[in-house]
């Protein structure tokens, strides 16, 4: 029977329309997956529900009864909680502190009740099973994992009737993603109705028992999971059917010269002492996989010149260099598009062309003088190589969605013609269809002669992408898998550093 | 989300200085509307004498407030350039009165030793706050004392004075009734625009008061551009030295107590945000003109100089909630 139904939501913003006929319904007690491209309306959707703002036509009944909560403190109190994305948490508080923080405890005279503060947090954290966790602890002591499970104890401790978590696993590990479920599950038993936003459909095929599809601010389809595949969610999201990938061609191409290679490097970010090599060929997509924490970033900034090099070297065309900055590897032809387009990547303020000039100020610029006519025609030149969607080239970056941002930051490094390009999780909070895009141009980068080394936790990208998976765990690489040897399992076993299936070891 | 991928009808630069232009436009419509308001309720404000008045008034703090718009444009700030202005006016001043040089050699000489004094100054602040990425704020307060402690030292504590006729005369010649030294400083906000908007150094000052890292990962010597921004900021401390003294004909040691404050509010009130990264010079421009026409007016209208300092403290405060609200709209 269903609990929460939602008909014909419409929403505008200015003249934007964000909801353009939303319609469908939530059960008692059961895992509801949204899913649909960035922008689709899902966000705008729980921003209604959650009392951010009010819808403009349709309908939302809850319980019975017509919903339309003035603002999120209604909503709660009616029994709608948020998990949001980005966390809301006070760093340098305590855990018993943030979970109680909308409703502290006051003793008699109004003064804060700790006792009985440190009382409720520890029944809200026993509640989905975090026992061994201390609530007078900093939450800056907590990882990401941990800090996402505070979150989620806070919204639990008020009857929810309603969950949402958006996008709960986008910084998870797989063990991390784990534990989550086993909660969500929890939670489900005792008759919550949990909303799951995700990118990722295999935890949508794994924990959800309906999937709804949001396709320009319009609902799709509403399909119980065994109903359905996840290429037909991702037909429906996309609205068109993907190309099948074409690995295949890629590996008849004969392995190039080696471009750059890395000989017992050690960087002051790796804690073990012990050296990285490897050597990467131009024309050759060389993944990097490991589990967070397994040093795979660290490498790339070590190869950039970012992190201090403690030992070992590094060989460009042969030759040893020394990059003392990323200033010297980007003059030999080095590119890095790092994994934080928000914080290394972009200046979100400026506009897309300074953007994409930034790292090629010379091209666009003669005796230090801008000139900008060149710099607007090489940033249309390369939006349109990029299939770049933006309104003006003038607008800033931030205006743009995750998978144009990530091709701004894309087109920024092509504009320099790089021999070598580093990527740390190309594709992170990108929707399917521009994933495939910058898939697509990886791939013609490699065929173009390009060398390119992916770091990504989204396995099958890897497998996708890659013509070799380097393994690493705890800064060293455990083994090396052709394509013949792709598999999850052959790359996790690698990762947890527990065999050699599949892949030579190294050393 | 209506994207779509077309071509661009209009060059991006002229929709930028659009933009630009009307973020402008509002704080030149508050400046108008003063102008308005003090022309029509006092009765000398619109006279000739007066006009030239405030531009002789406003021109040091617009000298000053020029270099610190570079410096907070990269999310810094300068509290020493009321200090570094007084000590390298006394340096000068020194220079100007050594014995034995014709009054040509000795102004040329007075005014390189009041820029290389603030340049020097402008250098240090730079170079330690960028290396060891300390908070601008503590150690150009560090040079607000050192600086005060040299010129006290290096004057002796006494006021410098007796300079060439010339010098005096420049401090005090118009054009059309417009006071040189502001045409110097309007110049100099000239050379500040056309280095922030057409320059590869200006468009990464930008970058780095938004985004420092992604700067710095592209490539580009983010240290070197912190250390120009702070030594520009102490050349025009040195300017400003040499205009106060051809102004007032004295170099003295306790001169230029507070300027940095002011320096900031004509940054602030411009519109250039303290967190770095967006503002203008002609932002500035404008906020040295509020600052300049709110005193003049309030005085001529019979408030007392204690109602003046309250009134340009709310026009401070009014200036940072707007630009609260213009963040907000520009950035959805």
């Amino acid at each position: 029977m269903s609990f929460l139904s939602v008909e014909g939501l419409k929403k505008h913003f200015g003249g934007v329309k964000a909801l353009d006929g939303v319609s469908f319904s939530l059960d008692k007690g059961e895992v509801h997956a949204l899913v649909g491209e960035n922008g689709a309306g899902k966000s705008t959707l729980i921003k209604i529900l959650s009392g951010v703002f009010p819808h403009d036509e349709g309908s939302i009944s809850f319980g019975g009864e017509a919903y339309q909560p003035a603002n999120p403190h209604e909503a709660k109190e009616l029994g709608v909680q948020v998990v949001h994305q980005e966390f809301n948490l006070l760093d340098h508080l305590t855990i018993a502190e943030n979970v109680s923080i909308e409703r502290m405890p006051r003793s008699r005279f109004g003064v804060l009740d700790r006792r009985e503060m440190n009382r409720r947090a520890r029944m809200a954290l026993d509640a989905i099973g975090l026992t061994d966790i201390d609530v007078r602890a900093p939450v800056s002591s907590l990882g990401i994992a941990h800090r996402q499970l505070v979150e989620i104890s806070r919204a639990l401790q008020f009857r929810s009737k309603i969950l949402i978590l958006d996008e709960p696993t986008a910084t998870l590990t797989e063990r991390e993603t784990s534990r989550l479920f086993d909660i969500v599950a929890g939670i489900k038993a005792d008759g919550v109705t949990v909303v799951f936003v995700s990118h990722h459909l295999e935890e949508v095929f794994t924990i959800c028992d309906r999937v709804t599809v949001f396709r320009n601010g319009k609902t799709i389809s509403t399909d119980k999971i065994e109903d359905t595949t996840p290429e037909g969610v991702v037909q429906k999201m996309v609205g068109r059917e993907l190309l099948a990938n074409d690995r295949v061609d890629a590996q008849q191409l004969p392995k190039g010269e080696v471009a750059l290679s890395v000989k017992d490097l050690v960087t002051t970010a790796n804690p073990s002492g012990k050296g990285v090599s490897l050597e990467l060929h131009y024309g050759e997509i060389v993944g990097l996989a490991g589990l967070v924490g397994s040093g795979r970033t660290e490498i790339l900034r070590g190869i950039f010149g970012i992190d201090p090099i403690v030992s070992g070297k590094i060989f460009r065309d042969e030759k040893p260099v020394r990059f003392s900055g990323p200033r010297d590897a980007i003059a030999a032809g080095v590119g890095f598009v790092t994994e934080d387009r928000k914080d290394e990547g972009l200046i979100l303020d400026m506009p897309i062309s300074a953007n994409i000039s930034l790292a090629n100020m010379g091209a666009v610029s003669s005796s230090g003088l801008l000139q900008f006519a060149s710099e607007q025609r090489r940033a249309r030149e390369s939006g349109q190589k990029l299939k770049l969607k933006y309104g003006k080239l003038s607008d800033p970056v931030s205006s743009l969605s995750g998978g144009n941002q990530q091709k701004v930051v894309l087109a920024k490094w092509l504009s320099r013609n790089p021999k070598v390009l580093l990527l740390d999780e190309p594709t992170r909070g990108v929707d399917v269809g521009a994933k495939a895009e910058i898939y697509a141009i990886l791939k013609d980068l490699a065929r173009d002669g390009v060398s390119l080394l992916v770091v990504s936790s989204e396995i099958p990208e890897l497998m996708t992408l890659a013509d070799r998976i380097l393994v690493l765990a705890e800064h060293q690489i455990q083994g090396v898998l052709t394509p013949a040897e792709f598999s999850e399992e052959n790359i996790l076993k690698l990762a947890y550093g527990q065999s050699q299936t599949g892949g030579d070891k190294l050393q | 989300m209506t994207s779509q991928t077309m071509t661009e009808p209009v060059p991006a630069q002229a929709r930028l200085s659009v933009r630009s232009v009307l973020q402008n436009a509002g704080i030149g419509l508050a400046l108008l509307a003063l102008i308005l308001f003090f022309s029509v309720f006092t009765e000398h404000f619109l006279t000739p004498n007066n006009i030239t008045n405030i531009l002789t008034q406003i021109t040091i703090n617009l000298v000053l407030a020029v270099g610190m718009t570079f410096v907070i444009l990269i999310g810094g700030i300068d509290l020493s350039v009321g200090s570094v202005m007084a000590f390298a006016a006394v340096v000068a001043g020194k220079a100007i009165t050594l014995p034995g040089f014709g009054p040509a050699e000795a102004i040329a000489l007075a005014i390189v030793a009041a820029t290389v004094t603030g340049v020097a100054c402008g250098i240090f602040n730079g170079v330690v706050s960028a290396y060891w990425a300390l908070p601008s704020f503590i150690i150009t307060l560090g040079m607000l004392n050192i600086a005060r402690g040299a010129a006290l030292q290096v004057s002796d504590a006494q006021t410098i004075y007796s300079f060439p006729f010339a010098f005096e005369e420049f401090g005090s010649s118009m054009v059309y009734g417009v006071p040189v030294v502001f045409l110097v400083a309007l110049l100099l906000v000239l050379v500040a625009w056309f280095i922030l908007n057409f320059t590869v150094f200006g468009r990464l000052l930008y970058g780095i008061g938004n985004n420092e890292e992604a700067v710095r990962l592209a490539g580009h010597p983010v240290f070197w551009y912190k250390v120009a921004a702070f030594t520009i900021c102490g050349f025009t401390a040195g300017i400003a030295a040499i205009v106060y003294m051809a102004r007032l004909n004295i170099s003295s040691p306790i001169a230029g107590i507070g300027f940095e404050l002011n320096a900031i509010a004509a940054v602030i009130i411009g519109g250039t945000s303290l967190s770095g990264g967006r503002g203008s010079v002609i932002g500035t421009l404008l906020g040295a003109f509020i600052i300049g026409v709110l005193a003049n007016g309030l005085i001529l209208i019979g408030l007392s100089d204690f109602m003046r300092q309250m009134i340009t403290g709310v026009v401070i405060i009014i200036a940072v909630v707007l630009d609260y609200y213009r963040a907000k709209y520009t950035s959805k």
